[in-house]
């Protein structure tokens, strides 16, 4: 490829991502950073959450209350001899006026003992810190070697936050490159949610303070971070998404993020907001704007303006390029000079005046609504067969027509009306216009739609005989209600327009209207069980019995008869065994069916039918061998 | 015409006892016990009812299967077929008998709830 058809695609590449850049979805409002400040006013008790409360509530702009007693408390808390204690005592003195920490040579000498390669990052950064707000002197070149070789060994998030935040208290000859690299590295490691959100899987404490921390260093060196815009919204969306704080340090990491993200050199999100519903109208023409920093501040050295404004209907342009005027902190401007129709238009709003804002293109739907008037109300009957002339009948809003209309199963009855916008005189095509007929007497209620034809003129025709079902045939008057709405009219209708008396051939008995019974307990059901089957009587069973159980005897008879008889019965173990297992066999089918199941008996028949079959075999070669030697 | 079934029979019967080997005329009688206990099963069942229909279809299976296998002992012991049954002695044929007759009753006994 060569380099203009590259050009091209990268040119190509570019034209989708911008114009779909991300804007912050959660901000600090200014219910949310009272409550944040209230969070950080309890009273503390002891040195650390001292150091929280007054830091943080500083650096978001709150009043720190009676400065002298902070001072006194800090002083009598203090332990000179710890690094953590001098730390948050020295912070949280210079956050107030007029408060000096005593130093003495042990203390700097403390101090400057803890910054080396063998104490851990927060000792690290808490003398720093203490040795900085002291104002006493630090080597800043032996603290960047202390600070990379402690990198090296705790390569966690936080700790490498902590190196970032004591290198912004370094003097800016040093050499802080390295330290500076962290901020590309850290942000590698952010987690992308859906492309929304962008937060360290430690939490939002090590999300905020990475802010806090690498913007700090950034103003400190002058370097920008390699953050881009997106990432920046992002960030603002993890941080800002948590309205409650479970803890002071997590609050304290919140109001640092804030502060830094609203006051820093390179990078200040921008919040642009409707003040109320973004809606315009003849009574409220102008749309307002709010354009703050992520802790709602406004930032009044901004200008906005609408870059394009379309009908979302009619895709038609309607503004371009044109200013708000700044009116009391508040961005106006007068959409209703440009005469707008009713409906949607979506507007991309740019603050400029500031090149460090981010998000700075805002997409904004804004809706401009009116009012509907009805005119022209014309009411007829007309008959089917149009042989009779038609009698129309101007109704006025809001009044209703004085006498009733009747209409049987010969004639229609008709309506047609216009509906116009106040201001404008245009014909309006409102999302809901109904006809409404209720029937006083039964409750019951009907609606249908009326519909435009290609004149923008409604019309409603109602055939009593065609519709006579959604009646069911129930004669009587009804009265008639025109309901007109959307969302655009600020006046939606509600008007009975007339009375109505249908009059339907075939009128069933007229049953009450059962209101809808589907939610009151059904009739129960009675489970029928099975009836056990009807058993012949016992005698008749008994008798049968006897019977069937004859022909035995008879066969018996038979066989005597006949001269059957037991004399060649040879006494051999394998016959009297042969017999034994029969009988056996014969025994078994008798228990098999009374008390054992298919299983059990196959395994005692197998046992006992392999012996009767063995000696059984026997026998009969016996006997065969007899009746061969009898021949 | 009741006159020459009557001769028929009476005929039959007297050429069936004379010819008629006694082992053969034991296993006839056999034969005749099952027709009439099976029989009698299935004029029960008619007066009466198929109620425990289960016991009633072993009970007649029973003495169908019954009758069959006897049927064909009959067959085999006879010694006029003996031309038919070469491979098959008598002693044979009333073993299989007996075996048949187990698997017979073992399953109507299953049956027979």
């Amino acid at each position: 490829m060569n380099r203009s058809q590259l050009l091209g695609l990268l040119v190509l590449s570019l034209a989708p991502a911008g114009a779909q850049a991300l804007t912050p979805s959660h901000y600090l409002s200014l219910s949310d950073v009272s409550r944040l400040q209230n969070l950080l006013s309890q009273p503390f008790t002891d040195l650390q959450s001292a150091y929280y409360s007054v830091v943080g509530l500083s650096k978001l702009g709150g009043i720190v209350p009676d400065h002298q007693e902070v001072c006194q408390f800090l002083k009598s808390q203090l332990d000179p001899s710890s690094v953590d204690s001098l730390f948050f005592a020295a912070e949280t003195s210079q956050a107030i006026s007029g408060c000096e920490i005593p130093v003495s040579n042990e203390t700097r000498d403390i101090l400057l003992a803890a910054v080396s390669e063998d104490s851990s990052m927060t000792q690290i950064h808490r003398a720093v810190g203490a040795l900085s707000s002291l104002g006493l002197p630090l080597a800043s070149q032996e603290v960047v070697g202390a600070l990379a070789a402690r990198i090296n060994k705790e390569d966690n998030v936080m700790a490498i936050i902590l190196a970032l935040q004591t290198a912004s208290r370094l003097s800016q000859q040093a050499e802080l490159g390295r330290i500076l690299e962290e901020i590309e590295d850290l942000t590698a490691r952010l987690d992308d949610l859906g492309g929304i959100y962008l937060q360290f899987e430690e939490g939002l404490e090590a999300t905020a303070l990475f802010v806090a921390a690498a913007y700090a260093l950034s103003d400190h060196v002058d370097v920008e971070p390699p953050l881009k815009e997106d990432q920046v919204i992002q960030l603002v969306n993890s941080i800002f998404s948590k309205k409650s704080w479970d803890s002071l340090a997590e609050a304290f990491s919140v109001a640092s993020a804030a502060a830094a993200l609203s006051n820093n050199r390179f990078h200040v999100p921008v919040i642009v907001s409707a003040q109320g519903p973004a809606t315009v109208s003849h009574n409220q023409p102008t749309l307002q704007l709010l354009v703050t920093d992520v802790m709602s501040q406004p930032l009044t050295s901004a200008s906005v303006l609408v870059e394009s404004a379309f009908a979302v209907a009619t895709k038609s342009a309607i503004l371009s390029q044109t200013p708000f005027t700044l009116n009391d902190g508040v961005f106006e401007l007068n959409f209703m000079s440009s005469q707008p129709a009713s409906g949607y238009y979506q507007f991309t709003v740019a603050v400029t005046g500031d090149s460090r804002l981010v998000a700075s293109h805002v997409e904004l739907k804004v809706k401009v609504s009116t009012e509907v008037s009805v005119s022209n109300m014309d009411l007829s009957v007309v008959d089917k067969d149009q042989s009779i002339g038609t009698k129309t009948t101007r109704v006025d809003y809001p009044s209703k027509a004085k006498s009733p209309f009747t209409a049987d199963s010969h004639q229609n009855f008709a309506m047609s009306f216009q509906l116009v916008d106040v201001n404008t005189g245009q014909e309006l095509t409102p999302h809901q216009t109904f006809v409404r007929l209720h029937n006083q007497k039964t409750g019951q209620e009907v609606v249908f739609v009326a519909e435009p034809d290609s004149k923008n003129l409604y019309k409603f025709e109602l055939d009593a005989a065609e519709r006579k079902s959604e009646f069911d045939s129930m004669s009587g008057t009804y009265s008639l209600y025109l309901i007109v709405g959307d969302a655009t009219l600020e006046n939606p209708i509600l008007w009975n327009v007339a009375d109505v008396v249908l009059k339907f051939v075939e009128e069933e008995a007229p049953a009450a209207v059962q209101p809808k019974t589907l939610y009151v307990p059904k009739p129960e059901i009675q489970h029928l069980f099975r009836e056990p089957e009807k058993k012949p009587p016992t005698v008749v069973s008994n008798t049968f019995t006897a019977l069937v159980l004859s022909p035995f005897l008879l066969l018996l008879i038979l066989w005597f008869k006949l001269g059957a008889n037991i004399s060649s019965f040879s006494f051999s173990p394998s016959t009297i065994l042969f017999h034994v297992g029969h009988a056996a066999m014969l025994g078994l089918m008798y228990v098999y069916w009374t008390h054992l199941n298919m299983f059990q008996t196959l395994k005692y028949l197998a046992i006992i039918g392999g012996v009767t079959f063995l000696a059984g075999n026997r026998m009969l070669a016996q006997k065969a061998v007899k009746r061969m030697e009898k021949k | 015409m009741s006159n020459s079934v009557l001769s028929v029979i009476s005929r039959f019967l007297e050429e069936y006892s004379t010819t008629t080997s006694t082992k053969l005329k034991v296993v006839d009688a056999y034969l005749l016990y099952i027709l009439l206990t099976g029989a009698l099963q299935f004029l029960y069942c008619l007066l009466v009812g198929t109620f425990p229909f289960n016991s009633f279809l072993s009970g007649f299976i029973s003495c169908v299967g019954s009758f069959i296998l006897a049927v064909c002992l009959r067959i085999q012991i006879n010694p006029q077929n003996k031309g038919d049954f070469l491979s098959i002695s008598p002693e044979r044929a009333f073993a299989d008998f007996l075996f048949a007759n187990t698997v017979l009753h073992l399953v109507v006994m299953n049956f027979i709830g």
